[in-house]
């Protein structure tokens, strides 16, 4: 393991070893609302952009592991086609999490920390457009308290922003101000979806209401995408780039199911998360899955991020979210800012189930050259 | 990185029934669960981390059961993790809990696989809701009658290996099928359901769970001072290739064939026939035992079904293969990959009871899915490898 | 020839839940016009639970009655609600803190109008004329302190231990180009398929290679004979379920496009009683009608289906092929 640095050490000290792992590449096809291109296809344009940008084979790779969800694609054993992605002949070694590409890249990690293969490629993808979420998402929850109740995850979302909003954790200003800044920075980010809305907070605040206390600005949008990144052990990492975005730390957690039992203002998972990952010190990048705006509130106070941290400068899951990718998303987003845009250190977020119901910190490093 | 030794110290299943009308998802998922825990003489709160395996999530229609069932398995405030790799996911279930520990992530581990199959329907679910599936018979009956082509076994091979795993479920409390006068003549006269696979050469649909609690060595040593051997961990391996290319040979998957020889070089098998002592191999059509047997070279190729035919994978057979019943005595189908992993535990600690093969020391279990392309297996040992 | 680029299917299926003991009490007492929570420690849990959520631990049977009326902790206005909501017309969802209760009901508000809603508000339910042991026997909750009960008395607590739930998803599914290209020519009676440059497989209806992972563009099309070799096939006896339509047993065969290509899976075999089906025979695409030809079984999952366009195969009356060569061959 990397020797942990404590606050105000200086970076230089991190002394890489055999064990570490990194992530050496990244590749997302930009959100759209209806992707033409197969579930399999998307996988297979991924995988070659990410393994392309260090020059590596599919026959390189000594493990892979997608994420994915039948009820999102809208078929049974819907993943298995996703397997030709990945040239499974002869066969190969992989797994499948019904879960976001996120968790795939946990179990990848955890795979290579056994030291015998030195190269993983974890993968997400979904089409959600082939849905209607609204639908869709109540099959999530408890199926005999919630499901039969079709509680939509716009409408719980707005429970848990009205709950924020009226204990004086934010303001639908904030609120606003999240979505003008997200949209603003998606602008700039030929990934993201949402590129050209409104982007001024009064002009938002004046529109009406889609669930009291959200407006449209608050919601992400429907989104069909996939992400690659590309894992490597020790010293092929930097062999393979420049300067590899090192894992740190990653960990994820659960909570209480049922949104009604638990605190809605708060994400004690995340937090628990992040502080198993090695904290949030020192962070300069934050990339949150944040689907709604006043989650992002949520998980910016539950991690206690300082004021400069900066969150999802890519314009986050409010402006793409292509459902069990978005996860992943967020963190070759995060490993971006170290791979190609020099930040030092970076945490990336993914959620899954009712309102934060399950959470996923990776803290990502970048060596000082 | 050495890995760390991985021990199986508590093993729990549930009654697999047709319905299990008396429980709710929860109540079975956790029936398996409190039973591997209380094997264990642990508590939820000694649990680090759960995960959790299924089929597809439309077969009970709730999608990602896992976030629901969070709490059913003290999973607040733990890392809960779901696995899905078709048929094989008890078996991957199982091994992706044990890499939690083996890479030194956790020490103690949840691994629970399950289906409800009453609350719907599979055969509906495989079908994707329309009509004229074939089901998975239907899938498989094809590659059946070309072993049986090819290899020349006689017909009567799939009607004993139907009778062997029903004889062995009459000696385990939970398997589902419990039919004491099963006979050659009653699955010969049985209907033709996927020609040439008649209804008592195929699996039931069942209710049930399966769990096991997994530690590192100093679990595993802690177990056994404490009297109750544990079961070591001495390979896993998981393998896929393409479901469908011009190449393939279903029969032998080359697959099941890579995903065997990396179990057997991590646990120092060269000579499975002779160093393994029982194996649970997923069969839930009669005529898979004899292609396992040829597809993990136990057997050479065209041999698995004389090895049948020798009674040498009878009970009381040198080399006894389902001594639980297997999957044709009960298949809760997202369970039954972990139901191999366990047996094949259980056996090696020599805790299985009725079922309990003589001197069992070394067992193998695997688990297939999809169109026979996902594999997972491992090897388990009495002695600490 | 065009076709529409994209199909639209429901999925639709009923469940029957099993209850167990503590749920199943729950919606007993629904039917009774009762509301009861569980007492976890401290704390009384609403609707109950087997197990303490927070630790696993299973929790004593000890129910408490709650409510009926409670304190909204949180809602937001559906104004237009869809199918899967349960009122048809403008409602709140709810968190209701029902008095007695610890632990907050998520639920529906027949209020009217939005701002007739506020966090703080007293609610009461609604309840359902004929309870059938549901969470919504509590048809929603109203305004106010007292419930809204139908005339008469409610009976004794009805045994409930099972419960219905129907699912219904409609999913539009987008061809990929690949597809549509495959469809159109489908549908002009030509099967077509794209040759791997690198490995010189034919694949149909994929536009990769499921062995090198490599696109396979409309530059690498190859038209591929509507004849073939059964290769293997099975005889189903159907088993009913939801939507079944076959009633008597049925055969499916797996057919080697000649040239020994590509397998095309499932299909049915005409004019010969299913129990002559042979591996090795030979046979030709029967097409359908132009007229009735339809893409709507061609999905983007899966390996690229004739359905909708091929009827069946039927024998050419040609010496068989030898079988063991096609038997492995079947999807």
């Amino acid at each position: 393991m990397t020797t942990r640095q404590k606050a105000g050490e200086t970076r230089e000290t991190a002394v890489r070893q055999d064990s570490d792992i990194a992530i050496v590449a990244t590749a997302q096809l930009p959100a759209v609302r209806r992707q033409e291109l197969t579930e399999t296809e998307m996988l297979l344009m991924v995988v070659d952009e990410a393994l392309g940008k260090v020059d590596l084979k599919r026959s390189d790779i000594g493990f892979s592991c997608q994420g994915s969800c039948d009820y999102i694609s809208g078929g049974t054993f819907s993943f298995v086609p996703n397997l030709d992605a990945m040239g499974a002949w002869p066969p190969i070694h992989e797994s499948h999490v019904e879960m976001d590409g996120a968790w795939a890249m946990y179990e990848a990690w955890v795979r290579l920390r056994h030291g015998d293969i030195d190269i993983a490629v974890a993968m997400g993808s979904g089409k959600s457009s082939t849905g209607d979420p609204a639908a869709i998402y109540p099959l999530e929850l408890d199926p005999y308290y919630l499901a039969p109740l079709g509680l939509d995850p716009v409408s719980l979302a707005a429970l848990q922003a009205r709950q924020l909003i009226e204990s004086g954790k934010s303001t639908e200003r904030e609120l606003a101000e999240i979505a003008a800044r997200s949209r603003r920075d998606a602008a700039g980010n030929p990934n993201q979806q949402v590129r050209t809305a409104e982007q001024d907070v009064d002009k938002l605040l004046a529109e009406g209401y889609l669930r009291n206390p959200l407006r449209r600005s608050d919601l992400p949008p429907i989104s069909d995408g996939a992400c690659a990144v590309v894992l490597v052990r020790g010293p092929r990492a930097a062999e393979l780039t420049e300067r590899p975005a090192w894992i740190t730390g990653i960990d994820h957690r659960s909570e209480v199911h049922n949104p009604a039992l638990r605190d809605l203002t708060d994400s004690a998972s995340t937090r628990l998360a992040a502080t198993r990952a090695g904290g949030v010190a020192g962070v300069e990048v934050a990339e949150l899955m944040a689907p709604f705006t006043a989650q992002e509130v949520i998980l910016r106070q539950s991690l206690g991020l300082a004021d400069d941290v900066l969150i999802n400068p890519s314009g986050g899951a409010l402006t793409g979210n292509p459902l069990m990718a978005t996860g992943l998303v967020r963190i070759a987003d995060a490993a971006e800012a170290i791979l190609a845009d020099g930040r030092s250190r970076t945490l990336g977020h993914a959620t899954s189930g009712p309102a934060l119901q399950q959470n996923l910190v990776c803290v990502l490093e970048g060596d000082n050259r | 990185m050495t890995h760390e030794r991985v021990a199986v110290v508590g093993i729990g299943q549930t009654k697999h029934k047709k319905r299990r009308d008396d429980l709710s998802i929860a109540g079975l998922v956790r029936e398996a669960a409190q039973r591997a825990l209380d094997d264990a003489r642990m508590t939820w709160s000694d649990i680090d981390a759960v995960v959790i395996g299924k089929a597809p999530d439309i077969f009970e229609g709730v999608m990602k059961p896992e976030l629901y069932l969070s709490d059913a398995l003290g999973g607040a405030g733990k890392p809960v993790f779901r696995v899905h790799t078709a048929g094989s996911v008890g078996g991957s279930t199982a091994i992706v809990a044990s890499h939690l520990i083996s890479s030194r992530v956790h020490r103690r581990v949840l691994a629970v696989a399950w289906e409800k199959q009453s609350e719907g329907n599979a055969q509906f679910g495989l079908g994707g809701g329309k009509s004229g599936s074939i089901g998975a018979g239907g899938a498989f009956a094809p590659w059946i009658r070309a072993y049986i082509r090819k290899s020349g076994a006689p017909e009567h091979i799939g009607w004993q290996v139907a009778v062997k795993d029903r004889q062995n479920a009459l000696r385990n409390e939970y398997a589902h099928l419990q039919l004491k006068d099963i006979s050659i003549d009653k699955v010969r006269e049985s209907p033709m359901m996927w020609d040439p696979l008649h209804f008592l050469e195929s699996c039931p649909s069942s209710d049930g769970a399966g769990a096991i609690v997994l530690t590192d060595e100093a679990g595993g040593d802690a177990a056994a001072a404490d009297g109750r051997a544990p079961a070591w961990v001495l390979g896993t391996s998981m393998r896929s290739e393409p479901s469908s290319f011009n190449g393939r040979d279903p029969i032998r998957p080359q697959a099941g064939v890579d995903c065997a020889w990396d179990v057997y070089r991590q646990a120092g098998i060269t000579d499975p026939r002779r160093q393994i002592d029982v194996a649970e191999l997923y069969v839930p059509f009669s005529w898979y035992e004899p292609m396992w047997l040829e597809g993990h070279d136990i057997a050479p190729v065209g041999e698995g079904w004389k090895m049948v035919d020798r009674g040498e994978t009878a009970f009381d057979g040198d080399f006894p293969v389902n001594p639980s019943g297997g999957v044709l005595s009960s298949n809760p189908i997202g369970a039954s990959g972990m139901l191999r992993f366990l047996e094949a535990a259980l056996q090696v600690r020599g805790t299985a009871g009725e079922h309990q093969v003589d001197g069992a020391k070394v067992a193998l279990a695997q688990a297939y899915g999809a169109a026979a392309q996902y594999f997972a297996m491992w090897a388990v040992g009495t002695d600490k490898p | 020839m065009t076709v529409s680029t994209q199909t639209v299917s429901t999925i639709q299926f009923p469940y029957k839940r099993t209850l167990g003991p503590v749920m199943g009490r729950f919606f007993s007492e629904l039917t009774a016009r009762r509301i009861v929570g569980i007492r976890s420690g401290e704390r009384v849990i609403v609707p109950p639970m087997e197990y303490d959520p927070e630790t696993g631990n299973e929790l004593a049977r000890d129910f408490v009655e709650v409510g009926p009326a409670g304190t909204v902790r949180s809602w937001t206005w559906v104004a237009e609600p869809i199918a899967s909501h349960p009122l048809d017309r403008p409602f709140a969802f709810v968190l209701i803190r029902l008095d007695g209760a610890d632990t907050d009901l998520v639920h529906v508000l027949d209020a009217g109008a939005e701002d007739a809603v506020h966090t703080g508000m007293r609610v009461a339910p609604r309840w359902r004329d004929e309870p059938v042991g549901r969470i919504d026997d509590i048809v929603c909750f109203v305004p106010g302190e007292r419930a809204e009960t139908p005339e008469g008395e409610p009976g004794e607590a009805q045994e409930v231990t099972t419960m219905e739930y129907f699912s219904t998803i409609t999913y539009t599914d987008v061809l990929s180009p690949t597809l549509v290209r495959y469809a159109s020519n489908l549908r002009a009676g030509k099967l077509t398929g794209q040759r791997c440059p690198q490995c010189n497989r034919v694949f149909l209806g994929r536009g990769y290679c499921s062995v090198d992972a490599i696109r396979l563009g409309p530059e690498l099309d190859e038209d591929l004979p509507d004849r073939g070799v059964v290769s293997n096939y099975t005889i189903v006896t159907p088993t009913p379920y939801p939507g079944q339509k076959e009633t008597e047993p049925f055969a499916r065969a797996s057919v080697v496009l000649e040239g020994d290509e590509m397998v095309i899976a499932q299909q049915q075999i005409l004019d010969l009683p299913v129990s002559e089906i042979r591996v090795g025979m030979r046979v030709r695409a029967e097409w359908m009608p132009e007229a009735e030809r339809d893409a709507a079984e061609i999905t983007s999952k899966g390996w690229g289906t004739v359905a909708g366009f091929i009827r069946g195969w039927r024998p050419t009356g040609e010496p068989d092929e030898p079988a063991e060569q096609y038997m492995n061959r079947v999807f």
